[in-house]
This record gives C-alpha cells, structure tokens and sequence, in this order.
C-alpha cells in the first residue's frame, strides 16, 4: 500500500521537474534537468529502498541487458577508435609497417607551424576553413530570416514551397555536387546564362571551380544554398511560438510591416539565430566533404581546409609516414569542436 | 497531408505526440500566436464567405503589389533550390550527342535510352541494390539498438546510467573524419573490411548520440501509470517496451530511421576508402567512379545522379512531416 502511494507522490515529483525544465529553456537546458531528475531519483531510491530490493534489482539488470548492444557498439567502434587515434598521433608511421616510431608531441608541432613542408599546407588550409566558418554562416542567416519571414506570411502554397526549399538539404551528396560541377563547367549552363542576360563578362572560362580567385567562393554559395533550409525551418519554428499579443501591440503603435520585423522580431528570434550560427560553425570546422568531392582542394590548395587535409593526410598520401600526422589535426578539430559546444551551452544558457 | 497546406503545422506540436516530449510545454502559447498573428496580418474576419469578399474589396493597388513582390521571391527562391536538379533531369534525358552541343535546358528529342543504359549495361542496378542494403541495414540496427537503449535510459533505474548517457552524447563533437583511420584499420584486422557489414556497424554508431537523444525524450514523454498497470498486469520489462512503449513512441522512431535512412544513403567518406571491389560499391561510390575514370560524359554522370536522388527525394516529401519535427527535435536537443 505505502509503496504504491509513494510512487505516485515521486511520479508527480518528477514530472513537475520536467515541466519546469522544459518550461524554462524549451528543452536547451537538458544536461541541467536532467541532473535534477537524477537528484529526485537518489531520494526516492532512498525512500522506497527497503522491501523492494529484489525488484531494484532486477530493474537493474534489465537496465543493462537493454544497453548492452548499444555499449558494445560504443566500445569498439567509438571509444576503441577514439583513443587509437591519440595513440597514433603520437607516432610516425605509414600504417603498413608493423611498428610505428614514437615521436612524442612533434605532430602537434609540425602542424602548428614546424614543419616546412606540411605546416603552410595547413596554414592555407585554417585560413579556408576560417573563411568557411564566418562566410557561411552569416550568409545563411540574412537569407534564411527572411525567406521565412515571407513564407510564414503566405496561407496557401506555403507547404508545397516549403517542401521545395528543403530539397537542397535532403540531398547533400555526390549526386548534387556533380549537377552543381556540371552547371559551373566552363562551357556549362551557369555561364550560358550570364551570356543571356548580357553578363558574359562575368562569366568564367575556366570555369567556376577552375579559377582560383573564384573557386571557394563559389563552394561557399553551394554550402550556404544547402545550409539554408535547416535554418529556415528553424526561424519558422521560432515565428510560430512569437507571443501574438507582441505583434497585435506593435500595430497599435503604429508599427509598419518592415519596422515589425527588424525591432520586434528579430530580437525575439537571437536564440534562434544563436543556434543556427553555431551549427553551421561546426559544420564549417569540421565537414568538408563537399570540398572532398568538387575540388579535392584545387586549384593550388586554394579550397583546402582542416577536414580534407586529415583525410588526406590519412588517405591520399599512399606511403608517406603521415598518418600519425593526420590523427594529431583530427584531435585537434575534435578539440575545437568541443570548445564551439562549450560556447554554445554558455550562450545558450544565458538567454 | 495537412502539412502541405497549413504552415503553422510545422512546428508539429500538434498531434505528433511522443515526439515533441520536450517543446510541448510551448504548444499552446504556440497556436495561440498564430491565429494572433494571422488576425494582425490579414484583418479580423478571416473565416467564412464575408471576410473573404470584404477581404477582396479591401486588396488596394499596394497589398497587391506587395503580394506580387513576395510572390516573386519566393518563387525565385524556389528556382535557386531547384537550379541544379532542372540540369541534372535536363541532362539525363539528352544524348550524348545533344549534351555536348546544346546548352538548352529542354531536351529536343527526350530520351530515356540514356537511363536504361546506366541502369543496365553500368549495373546501377546492382549499386541501387548495394545502397539498399547498407542503408536498410544500417536503419534496422540504428531502431533495434537505440530505442532498447533509450528505453533503458528513460525508464529504468540502474548504477551509471547518467554517466553512460553523457559518454554516448560526447560522441556528438567526434568529427566522423577523426574515426575514419582507426575504423579502418580496425577493420583490416577483423576481416570486415570492405564488406558492407563493416560499412553498417560504424554508421549505426555514428547515429548513437542523436538517436539516444530522441528517443530517450520520446521514451520519457510516455506517462509512467501505464508502465506501473503493465507491471500490475504481471508484464516484464521487455514486453512493457515493445507492447507499450514502442508502439506509443511510433512518431520518434519512423523520425529516427529517416534521419538515419537519408545520410546513410549519400554516405561517401567511410565507404570511399573501404570498399575497395567494385561488385561491392554503393551508389556514391559507383557515381564519382563514373566521373574520374573515363572522359566525362555528363548525360550519363547526371543519369546516375539521377537514380541516386530520386529515392531520397520520393522518401521526403512521403514523409516529410516526420522528418521536419526530426530536425528541430534533433537540433534543440
């Protein structure tokens, strides 16, 4: 009987925590909740401890029988390789001797500026990625606002439109950088169509990703064009849950359409924005596939950055020692994107 | 079908249940805004036959320009989004011939001779059954793995299970480009390398963090009375997951197998470097092959493009309202 009440009592407990949790921080908060869930759950194991051992007990082991594979998992693909990779970077080796020789912290300082014959490749490669880092997602948030400003003021079609705009993101891949490749050939339906309008002094004969003061920016404006759906479904999202009782006083007031939109809005949506920002700058630090794919990091190093030199450093040096390099820059990312998210848990906790 | 129409739906607080465990709180504040905003915006009386004729009456030569403006961009977005599939369709119906020459975007005598012959004589075929295969593979063990394990995290009560929650969530800052090598290698030794088993097991552990995270919140949304009558009933643990949890948290995990399915069919990095016989090679692989061996030939390139997108496209807008309340819950998490 008191057994039975109490769980209750706890079940209403915890779930005024989560409310709370939720409430405050629609959910951005979840390491915070749930370490006060894990508090309310200390004290009731203490409180319904004595009768229900056997029943604990059992609960447990079914805790870990349903983890197990997911553990398992985690251990040989995740954990196991992780820790590889810090082992080999700190070592030279080609990956097919049988040996490797230590070399203590000097990947780690070839790579930061030591070794004259990889550090300016890397040097070159930072400076991109940084570019990338800034560019795209600024970029992706000054067309991304208001495309969804627009689209969440049109009732009929929205959907349909809606679904076209995210295309461009559900089929990142080979197959769409190839057509992107196909229309940026120097004889190809991009500079045809600058020709039309009369442009043709801006088109390129080498071709888009051929010229090297044109070819990153052209990356760019492709990474930002499949970048921008996530983030305007995002800003949807956040227009949707916008108090209407702001906007009906906005209009009292007297504010326009345009002046609605830059002083109300957009102040309302900076968590959004925040979020956004931070996610194409992970994306920027780390992905690099696209790079990978259309340029392989021509011409001359110019679309190189840091993930396409590890996985180059890694793959495509054949017999070079270099892999040891390769898992130093990798840690190094890993590293960097540690600290983007501990950046991100702060701004997103002093909202 | 109502999200083609209603925008407000996105947001999918509404109806998605288990899902939306965490931004349900805001649902109601949420449709509230709207028929606010939509009232701010388009006048009053926006229901029925006379608000829609006074509505009518009411469009001066300035809403309607300002309707045209925002038609015109929304459209001219559309056009941007849709740029390169109108060559990659335009392309892959031409002949080679009509492809070096022209520069039209309509084909001027459409063929699909160039379709079948990448289907058949460059066994697209038996590529599309490869892709198939890894990314079915991938999506079962993904589901089956991570929502007995969510299950266990959001339910159960056992020694280390915060500690082991947040081990699965460090994973999410891995850059995939550091496990490449080890995976690699590790491979090598255990004689999976290059086969399309080798390719599933680390993709699933690559969707671990994400897919620990929603379905441990769609796990927890489900109110713990009906775990307690099951237990009353005499049910054991892995009956309550299955016959109750799993069928209440439905929404989440067709989310998760999507935003497991649509990756893992573009997948290039990992299975670049381990698949290493052709007969073994998935779509992404089969399609840069065709680009870097002989002369390019772009009809056939953006054929094989073709085939490769087609059925990521048909899976989203089949199941778009799934994979749109995925994303936010995916990105808020």
């Amino acid at each position: 009987m008191s057994a039975t009440t109490l769980t209750d009592r706890e079940r209403a407990a915890d779930s005024a925590t989560r409310s709370r949790g939720s409430a405050a921080g629609q959910g951005h908060h979840g390491s915070h909740r749930d370490n006060e869930a894990h508090q309310g759950k200390r004290q009731r194991g203490a409180a319904s401890q004595s009768g229900t051992r056997g029943q604990r007990r059992r609960e447990a082991a079914w805790g870990y029988a349903f983890v197990a594979p997911a553990i398992v998992l985690f251990c040989v693909m995740g954990a196991y390789t992780l820790f590889f990779g810090l082992e080999v970077s700190f070592a030279q080796w080609n990956g097919l001797t049988p040996t490797w020789k230590w070399v203590g912290f000097k990947n780690y300082l070839d790579l930061l500026g030591g070794s004259p014959l990889y550090s300016p490749e890397v040097r070159q490669a930072a400076l991109n990625t940084v570019i990338v880092m800034v560019v795209v997602p600024i970029a992706t948030v000054c067309i991304a606002f208001p495309l969804a400003i627009i689209l969440n003021q049109v009732k009929r079609l929205s959907g349909v439109f809606r679904s076209v705009y995210f295309i461009p993101y559900v089929t990142t891949g080979v197959a769409v950088y190839m057509a992107w490749k196909y229309v940026l050939e120097p004889d190809g339906a991009f500079n045809a169509l600058l020709t039309m309008f009369g442009l043709g002094s801006l088109s390129q004969p080498q071709g888009w990703l051929g010229n090297p003061d044109t070819a990153l920016g052209t990356l760019i404006v492709i990474m930002v064009w499949s970048a921008v759906p996530v983030a305007m479904l995002l800003y949807l999202t956040g227009l949707q849950s916008i108090d209407g009782a702001v906007l009906e006083a906005a209009k009292i007031d007297g504010a326009g359409w345009w002046r609605t939109n830059v002083s109300i809005i957009r102040p309302l949506l900076a968590g959004t924005t925040a979020i956004i920002v931070l996610l194409n700058v992970r994306d920027g630090l780390q992905g690099f596939q696209i790079f990978l794919l259309m340029t392989n990091g021509a011409p001359a190093g110019r679309t190189n950055v840091l993930g396409l030199e590890v996985y180059d450093l890694a793959f495509q040096k054949l017999l070079a020692p270099t892999l040891g390099l390769s898992s130093a820059l990798g840690w190094l990312l890993f590293i960097a994107a540690l600290v983007v998210a501990f950046i991100n848990q702060k701004v997103t906790k002093e909202r | 079908m109502t999200t083609l129409i209603d925008p407000p739906t996105v947001g999918g607080a509404r109806g998605s249940g288990p899902t939306q465990g965490r931004s349900s709180a805001g649902s109601p504040a949420g449709s509230g805004s709207r028929s606010g905003s939509s009232a701010a915006s388009r006048g009053r009386s926006s229901r029925g036959d006379v608000g829609w004729r006074r509505r009518l009456a009411r469009l001066t030569p300035a809403t309607i320009i300002s309707r045209l403006v925002l038609g015109v961009l929304l459209v001219g977005y559309a056009i941007i989004s849709l740029y390169p599939f109108a060559w990659m369709v335009s392309a892959a119906f031409k002949t080679q011939q009509e492809v070096v020459m022209g520069t039209s975007l309509i084909p001027e005598q459409p063929t699909f001779a160039t379709l079948a012959e990448t289907w058949n004589r460059l066994e697209f075929f038996n590529f599309f059954f490869n892709s198939l295969k890894v990314t079915v593979g991938t999506t079962l063990g993904v589901v089956v793995v991570y929502s007995l394990a969510a299950y266990a995290f959001a339910v159960l009560r056992f020694p280390f299970k915060q500690w082991l929650f947040r081990a699965f969530l460090v994973l999410l800052f891995v850059p995939g480009v550091v496990t490449l090598l080890p995976i690699v290698l590790l491979e090598d030794k255990m004689g999976i390398l290059g086969t399309h088993f080798g390719l599933v097991l680390p993709f699933v552990n690559g969707t671990a963090p994400l897919a620990i995270l929603l379905l441990t919140n769609a796990f927890k949304a489900v109110p713990g009375e009906l775990r307690d009558a099951a237990r009353v009933d005499g049910a054991g643990e892995p009956r309550i997951f299955w016959r109750v949890y799993a069928p209440l948290a439905r929404p989440a995990l067709i989310t998760i197998a999507l935003l497991t399915a649509i990756p893992t069919w573009s997948e290039y990095q990992l299975s670049r470097v381990s698949l290493t016989n052709e007969a073994a090679f998935t779509l992404p692989i089969a399609l840069q092959n065709l680009n870097s061996t002989n002369v390019v030939q772009y009809n056939v390139l953006m054929a094989g493009a073709l085939i490769v997108v087609i059925p990521v496209v048909i899976l989203f807008l089949a199941t778009q309202r799934y994979f749109v309340n995925g994303m936010i819950g995916a990105v808020k998490g």
